[in-house]
């Protein structure tokens, strides 16, 4: 019995060793192993279906598996860590969401990667309409009208804030309307939208994918959107710009990066694949589901845009006084 | 009320389609074997799983996906009572008395009751969501911080409850579950607590190793020391059925764990889970002889199990009528929604009134579908428990740590597993129970998280669970609670002191 079970472990050494060395001399044209697409957050989740609309597609066009594994946790930190540090040859990406590419290091003091220098940006692929909500009981029909009444009230009025991103969104709004109101965190949009609808706090800032629903049952009222031009799924809603606060934007996107160093070819070739993708009907439309215009930039525009979105949130948290995290 | 039927009528139809109870049968027989497995659970499931939904029609995927959370509940219950070993959260009670019943040779009762309570409070529950679905949803919308605070509070009283020890040993438990569920971050500032600089506890610990470990890996670990007296399981195996004495014990049971996890479901973030908790402590304080909890009850095995079913299918109240998730799993049913195109919210009943009866009406298909999987089943559990044990302990062990690693992809969930197993068979040692450190475990973080919010909210004024009537009233049950819990212990004491 034992004798077979040696016989049994030496061979599937063997066999093991034999598939490494010959794997090692395959080391050529890209891609010829699967490729993994790391995103950093619980599945079930809006990046979920963009990455896995995006891996079935590339699956065909590259002719190689493109895999989404899903690693949570640190708000996103664990899974753009792993990526920062992976072997820069087009094998691991990672799904970036503007929280944990930029907003995570800008608001915590030890992060572990840098959204500048560790990666290799690809292409931006969405932008998500963020809208400002009320409770419907609050006596406001615009934007102007509820700086009024928070300026009438300082301190009294409460604003939920679904995530870091639309934390620092309202912190914004604070500062540039020169309002007072009070931050109340909770984690994700189902728990601040229950929030919204009870009455327990009366502004929020989310996305348009979590409040469309609630804003078409008249659970909630929407202000404005915080995009440069009105949103095409709710054109009779004034932007920020429009409502007496000129300049004022804010969304969330998602795009792909590469560890730090990847070839320029592997980059240029991901990234044609990939704004390919982006602009077929299909893709167009499930993507439009979730709230999503696409966008497709270049590494360069997207690198550009990372380093800009950087900038601005920092300043935020350091004109909000917003304290940063150890 | 003609209304109701009519559009009962339209959800039948449409979940009687063959090809839908198709998919309802692969759900729960999925949520089955996802419930049976130690680890995996049915919100991991559901996640792998919603890719797959792209393509197909709507109501298909939501009927497929609500099969597995609500299948999930029948087979945790499984591991529960044959192994202690809780396959989801909400299924930890049925550990402390299925699982004793199932030493005494009563596996099969224990899991017959288990199935029929779950089969009668799904029923039960669907019903009410049919009934009373916008109603409740609103009353549900009236609990807010403080409420939920008081609940919380009413929770962990009732885990001192659970214990069937010493009182102070019990404390001693749900006080250091609570200091391991504030390892993570602060939920205000962010700032890091207790993780010693490792990643993956950024997030805490999760529930699944600690569960594992302390009622699982003990269990086994204790068994060891038994040396081949472990065959007792089998030799003393009388019936697979629960006897006439059996139903007439459990049927109240049954009907309070259904009231109590009907009404605990609908309130998003953690009502569901605390069904179960509350109805053992339910179960215990109106029994005549408290001191058989622990040993072998039925009561507490029906009362909890029929608890965790209602608040499964409860909990899609909140979902259904309001938009709204109550927890990870309706959240993940959003996303399937909003693939398919279409918008969670209030207008769903009426402008895809096929999808809302023809969810409904597959609810009570599942149900129906899962006992009659579930019950024969248990034939088959039972011969797996006269699997000699030193082959079957290597199995739940390998199981139990597949389980535990496939949730976060993390080794470190596997190592926690194995340092909470080495703690639980000290415990043991120690006659400390652990079902009470994993009930403050998971409230603490949530009662801190509503507290903060609640001060935040009162801007700093503690009165405000006082003076809101909701609040008021669950602070007082807790309040009333206490006393009982306490005033036995204080007799027994001035009478020792009369004595002497």
């Amino acid at each position: 019995m034992k004798k077979i079970i040696f016989c049994f472990a030496g061979l599937v050494l063997f066999c093991m060793g034999l598939v490494f060395t010959v794997s090692s001399v395959f080391a050529q044209s890209y891609p010829n192993k699967p490729i993994r697409i790391i995103v950093p957050l619980t599945a079930g989740g809006p990046n979920d279906i963009r990455a896995r609309l995006i891996a079935e597609k590339l699956t065909e066009s590259l002719g190689q598996q493109v895999l989404v594994e899903n690693k949570p946790g640190a708000d996103g930190a664990i899974g753009a860590e792993m990526v920062a540090k992976a072997a820069p040859d087009g094998y691991t990406l990672l799904l970036g969401p503007n929280g944990v590419v930029v907003i995570v290091p800008a608001l915590y003091k030890k992060v572990r990667y840098d959204p500048v220098k560790d990666f290799a940006p690809i292409t931006q692929l969405t932008s998500s309409v963020v809208t400002l909500l009320v409770n419907p009981s609050l006596p406001v029909k615009s934007v102007k009208e509820l700086v009024a009444l928070a300026k009438s009230k300082p301190g009294q009025l409460n604003y939920a804030s679904p995530a870091a991103v639309h934390h620092l969104t309202t912190e914004m709004f604070k500062l540039m309307a020169g309002v007072d109101i009070v931050h109340i965190p909770y984690k994700g949009s189902a728990p601040s939208m229950t929030a919204l609808i009870s009455g327990e706090v009366s502004i929020m800032f989310d996305t348009s994918l979590s409040t469309m629903p609630h804003i078409k049952a008249g659970k909630a009222r929407v202000l404005a959107v915080c995009s440069a031009k009105r949103s095409p799924t709710m054109p009779d809603v004034p932007t920020m710009s429009e409502s007496g606060l000129p300049g004022f934007e804010a969304n969330t996107w998602a795009g792909v990066l590469a560890p730090a160093g990847t070839p320029k070819e592997i980059v240029k070739r991901l990234n044609t694949e990939i704004v390919k993708i982006l602009h077929m009907p299909s893709v167009k439309e499930r993507l439009s589901s979730v709230g999503d215009e696409i966008v497709g930039s270049t590494p360069e525009e997207f690198a550009v845009y990372i380093k800009a979105e950087l900038e601005r949130y920092t300043k935020v948290i350091k004109d909000a006084s917003i304290p940063r995290i150890e | 009320m003609v209304d109701i039927l009519s559009n009962l009528i339209l959800g039948f139809s449409v979940a009687l389609k063959p090809m839908y109870l198709l998919y309802c049968f692969v759900g729960v027989v999925l949520g089955t074997l996802v419930g049976v497995l130690p680890g995996i659970g049915a919100l991991a499931t559901i996640a792998m799983l919603l890719p797959f939904t792209f393509n197909l029609p709507p109501v298909a995927s939501l009927i497929m996906l609500a099969g597995i959370y609500y299948g999930a509940q029948y087979g945790g219950s499984t591991t529960s009572i044959l192994v202690n070993i809780p396959g989801e959260a909400t299924t930890v009670i049925t550990c402390l008395d299925g699982y004793q019943m199932a030493r005494q040779g009563r596996a099969g009762p224990a899991l017959g009751i288990a199935a029929l309570g779950s089969f009668f409070a799904g029923c039960v529950a669907t019903l009410i969501i049919v009934l009373f679905g916008p109603p409740l949803a609103e009353v549900a919308l009236k609990f807010q911080q403080a409420e939920y605070f008081s609940l919380m509070v009413l929770g962990l009283i009732g885990a001192v409850v659970l214990a069937s020890g010493s009182l102070l040993k019990a404390i001693a438990m749900v006080f250091l579950g609570l200091l391991f569920g504030l390892v993570g971050t602060d939920v205000y500032t962010g700032a890091a607590r207790f993780n010693f600089g490792i990643s993956e506890l950024f997030d805490g610990i999760g529930f699944v190793p600690p569960a594992i470990g302390l009622f699982g890996f003990a269990e086994i670990i204790a068994n060891m020391e038994l040396k081949g007296k472990i065959e007792v399981f089998t030799a003393k195996v009388q019936r697979l059925m629960p006897t006439r004495a059996d139903l007439k014990a459990s049927w109240k049971a049954v009907l309070r764990g259904t009231a109590v996890g009907s009404l605990l479901g609908i309130l998003p973030g953690g009502g569901a889970l605390l069904s179960s908790f509350v109805s053992y402590t339910v179960e215990k304080k109106v029994a005549r002889d408290p001191s058989r909890f622990g040993k072998g009850a039925i009561e507490g095995v029906a009362g909890p199990e029929s608890a965790n079913n209602a608040g499964a299918q409860t909990s899609f109240i909140p979902l259904l009528t309001l938009g709204i998730p109550g927890n990870a799993v309706m959240a993940l049913l959003v996303g399937a929604m909003m693939i398919q195109g279409v918008a969670p919210g209030p207008r769903v009943m009426i402008e895809r009134p096929e999808l809302f009866w023809g969810l409904i009406a597959s609810m009570w298909i599942g149900n129906m579908m899962l006992v009659v999987l579930n019950l024969p089943l248990i034939g088959i559990w039972i011969r797996l428990l006269t699997v000699p044990y030193r082959l079957l302990f290597p199995a739940i062990l390998l199981f139990c740590c597949i389980g535990t690693y496939s949730i976060n992809n993390s080794t470190i969930d596997v190592i926690m597993a194995a340092g909470f197993g080495l703690l639980g068979y000290f415990f043991r040692k120690l006659d400390c129970e652990p079902a009470p450190l994993v009930l403050g475990f998971i409230l603490g973080p949530m009662m801190e998280e509503n507290l903060r919010r609640a001060m935040l909210l009162s801007r700093g004024d503690p009165t405000v669970f006082f003076t809101r009537p909701i609040s008021l009233g669950v602070l007082t049950a807790a309040a009333i609670l206490l006393l009982l819990t306490i005033a036995p212990v204080v007799r027994h004491k001035r009478e020792t002191v009369f004595k002497e």
